[in-house]
């Protein structure tokens, strides 16, 4: 069905009603006044940036977390919300972007944890029954018996859905439902969603990026800022450039330039390296390529399809099984982390959090984590923290960190000061190459513009750089080669004016043409 | 050696009791280093009991009694407080030792009461053992209790959302977990070796603590493990038996720990976690604090 036919349709009687939410946190108002309400057989996508309040109403709406005032009504029905189980027992499900599953079991005992009617002895053949009724419906392929920790992202999310379904959820609430996915694997889920909601369920997904999920599918479209309510739209009359606008609260440019610079010699070159993973299967299988100065190689992929393990490899933590690595024409294939970074390897870890700094350092420390074998900044053993305390001075007000001064705790930090903070401190070096394992995710569209042009800019310093993002937009805006990564493997290495969404989107999701992703 | 084979059940008998408890409060993410303390603990008060009472009943129930009180003061420590569970343990064990030596001084001797009988030559108490890893078993992966118990101790905030009381059902198993090392502590010294003397045990707790990790943190593979561990119990302390000369009972007493120690390792390859993913209680060990 199509998205007209959709908006066209006439909805349902009001399932969900908000009245007058509003929830202070000491310093903040997190949600100021908001009035919400949903329809049966309604998608009403929430749009916001990080802080816009978007968490705390979902913790609200799914009984996590009490509002100062306002009140909930449900089918008519003005209701308090104790615990989730108190908004389960109303019919409204969630499914969490950080997974709640139960790595160990299996999908089936997942999905019936915790369920009224799951029996005192389970019955794990009538459960498995009513879950495939239920997968039939609404098109969803899993198999029931394969313990959670064996499948992908996207079969996670679907185990959520599921598990909220049998629990006969007739609201459901998906908090960044396709940040996970690839292109193919997404438009899976949101033809599931549409049948969910041609089947009267009343869905509300929370989207921080990805507008164009938001028109191609909501009905409605509610977008905070600042913890209140900027605008409402029927979605037919939004656009992207409208819903970023209300969003951010200024002209939003979708581009973000490309200079070309004229490459310069190879700085890194990959030449069939393989490597295990640390579950023990091969995650990267035979990958060969090159990136020269003055170029952004990019890496389009699905969280785990060996772009994380490929990243370790090359930054030193983790062993190739075969293959060969060179920097500047020197093999580097078994140094150890540190002289790499001596020979100009710059490397910005995924987790900002728990590999990209230490959140009871200090900014200074933090930053002395990546100088403390520079005779510049250490002698005889002493680390000169004076010289340090300077240059994160100079960092700070360089990249823009919105902090009180240069001895705050990094876990005091937001993610996007904080990226900022870790990028400073490789750029600052002047590195050779520069390794960026996604390095936008979480972050407001602010940040990332930032942090995207700051690639750039080392880009045009002729540093080589290599971008692994799971975000395809960010990898086709930014990149100079494309490569889409599947199961350990290069798809293709496409040069950008070659690359589009539908072919890179294709072959990251392991097809070959295009046409098996329609 | 009948009477060989007869001793070696009831010793795996008092391992399968002890770390069927363990098992239990493992699969619900509790580490309980304290076995041994409740066993002696157990062990001595239920010897004292049967023997003022001149009845096994009462000395069984003192036992359990007991184990079940050392259990939930485990879980207070543990769930209630949130401490580390390796120290609360370790100081229900040093607490069982002292106190243990403490009380039970003078009663040191023989009980002094007519032996269990036994069925068919061997202790009824095994009989009960292999009765109750099957129901372990059943209720672990079978029920709905089991299920339960198991996603609390791979994942509690998972089961908090679920609707599962966390803190009520490792509670639950602590303290029924304490109720088995109690009386495996009672079988020891009402049964298997009916006479008190301080320190009786000397580590038969820390083998049926290996011994669970030597399961996988299945039943039916920790009854093997105890059938093993009782023959080679029985083994080092009549080394002479099969092997006459080759090593002294002490040193024989540590090959369960070399075979744990041999399991674990395999268990923390590549090629193990690929093929079974990881065996061990994801939240084992690590207190979980609401919200």
């Amino acid at each position: 069905m199509t998205k007209e036919l959709l908006a066209g349709r006439e909805r349902g009687a009001t399932i969900l009603e908000l009245r007058g939410i509003t929830k202070r946190f000491p310093g903040v108002v997190a949600n100021d006044q908001i009035d919400f309400e949903m329809r049966a057989g309604e998608i009403h996508a929430i749009l916001g940036e990080n802080g816009a309040g978007k968490t705390t109403l979902m913790k609200i709406l799914y009984g996590i977390m009490q509002p100062d005032e306002g009140d909930i009504y449900v089918r008519g029905q003005r209701v308090k919300f104790h615990s989730p189980l108190n908004a389960i027992e109303l019919g409204i499900g969630m499914v969490h972007q950080n997974r709640k599953l139960v790595n160990a079991h299996t999908v089936t005992e997942n999905i019936i944890l915790g369920h009224p009617n799951a029996g005192r002895v389970l019955n794990l053949r009538r459960a498995e029954q009513e879950i495939d009724e239920l997968c039939r419906r609404y098109g969803f392929k899993i198999d029931l018996r394969a313990a959670v920790w064996q499948l992908s992202e996207g079969e996670k999310q679907v185990v959520e859905i599921l598990k909220a379904l049998y629990r006969g959820a007739k609201i459901l609430i998906l908090d960044e439902p396709t940040s996970a996915l690839a292109p193919p694997e997404t438009k899976k889920l949101l033809s599931s969603v549409e049948a969910m909601a041609d089947d009267e369920l009343a869905i509300i997904p929370f989207i921080t990026h990805k507008l164009p999920i938001v028109l191609s599918t909501s009905h409605r479209v509610t977008v905070l800022r600042g913890g209140r309510v900027i605008a409402r739209f029927d979605t037919s009359s939004a656009t992207e450039q409208s819903l970023a606008r209300e969003m951010v609260g200024r002209e939003v440019l979708f581009r973000v330039e490309r200079p070309a610079v004229e490459t310069g010699k190879p700085v890194l070159q990959v030449d069939n390296l393989s490597a295990l993973s640390s579950r023990g299967f091969m995650a990267v299988k035979n990958v060969t390529f090159t990136v020269r100065e003055g170029e952004i190689f990019g890496i389009a992929g699905v969280s785990g399809n060996g772009q994380h393990e490929l990243a370790e490899v090359l930054a030193g933590l983790r062993k190739p099984e075969a293959g060969k690595v060179t920097l500047d024409g020197a093999e580097i294939t078994d140094a150890p982390p540190l002289a790499r970074w001596q020979a100009g390897l710059g490397y910005i870890p995924s987790e900002r959090n728990a590999v990209g700094s230490i959140g009871e350092f200090s900014l200074v420390e933090n930053v002395a984590m990546n100088y403390y074998f520079d005779d510049k900044y250490a002698r005889n053993g002493l680390v000169d923290y004076a010289n340090i305390r300077k240059l994160t001075e100079e960092m700070i007000v360089d990249y823009d960190v919105a902090t009180p001064n240069a001895d705050v705790k990094a876990k005091n930090l937001s993610g996007g000061n904080l990226q900022k903070v870790i990028l400073a401190r490789v750029l600052t070096r002047g590195p050779r190459l520069v390794i960026a394992n996604l390095p936008t995710q979480g972050l407001d569209v602010g940040a990332t513009e930032f942090v995207q042009n700051k690639l750039i800019e080392a880009k045009k310093n002729k540093a080589a750089v290599l971008l692994i993002s799971e975000d395809l937009d960010e990898i086709l805006a930014i990149s100079d080669w494309i490569a889409p990564m599947y199961e350990g493997e290069f798809m293709g290495i496409l040069p950008a004016d070659e690359a589009n969404r539908e072919r890179v989107g294709a072959l990251m999701a392991g097809l070959k043409s295009e046409r098996e992703a329609q | 050696m009948w009477e060989f084979i007869a001793r070696s059940l009831e010793a795996s008998t008092i391992f399968t009791l002890a770390a069927l408890g363990e098992l239990l409060g493992q699969r619900s993410g509790i580490l309980n280093v304290g076995i041994e303390g409740i066993m002696l603990f157990g062990a001595t008060f239920g010897f004292i009991a049967a023997q003022n009472s001149d009845s096994y009943a009462v000395g069984f129930l003192v036992a359990i009694a007991i184990g079940a009180l050392l259990g939930s003061l485990h879980g207070f420590f543990s769930i209630t407080l949130g401490v580390d569970q390796v120290v609360s343990g370790m100081g229900i064990w040093i607490l069982g030792f002292g106190l243990t030596t403490f009380i039970g001084n003078p009663y040191t001797g023989p009980l002094g009461m007519d032996r269990i009988p036994t069925v068919f030559g061997v202790s009824p108490f095994f009989i009960l053992s292999v009765i109750l890893v099957a129901v372990m078993w059943f209720v672990l992966s079978k029920t709905s209790l089991g299920l339960r118990i198991r996603s609390v101790g791979e994942n509690p905030s998972v089961a908090e959302v679920s609707g599962i009381n966390v803190a009520r059902t490792r509670y639950m198993c602590v303290v029924v977990g304490g109720m088995l090392m109690g009386f495996a502590g009672a079988v020891y010294s009402l049964d298997y070796n009916p006479v008190w003397n301080y320190n009786f045990l000397m580590g038969w707790g820390f083998i049926a603590l290996a011994l669970v990790f030597f399961s996988l943190w299945n039943p039916w593979i920790l009854l093997g493990g105890s059938l093993l561990f009782g023959f080679l119990w029985q083994l080092s302390l009549n080394p002479q038996l099969f092997l006459p000369g080759v090593f002294s009972r002490y040193i024989w007493r540590t090959v369960p720990f070399v075979i744990t120690l041999l399991v674990l390792m395999v268990m923390s390859t590549k090629w193990f976690r690929a093929k079974w993913g990881s065996a061990k209680p994801e939240a084992l060990g690590e207190p979980y604090v609401k919200g």
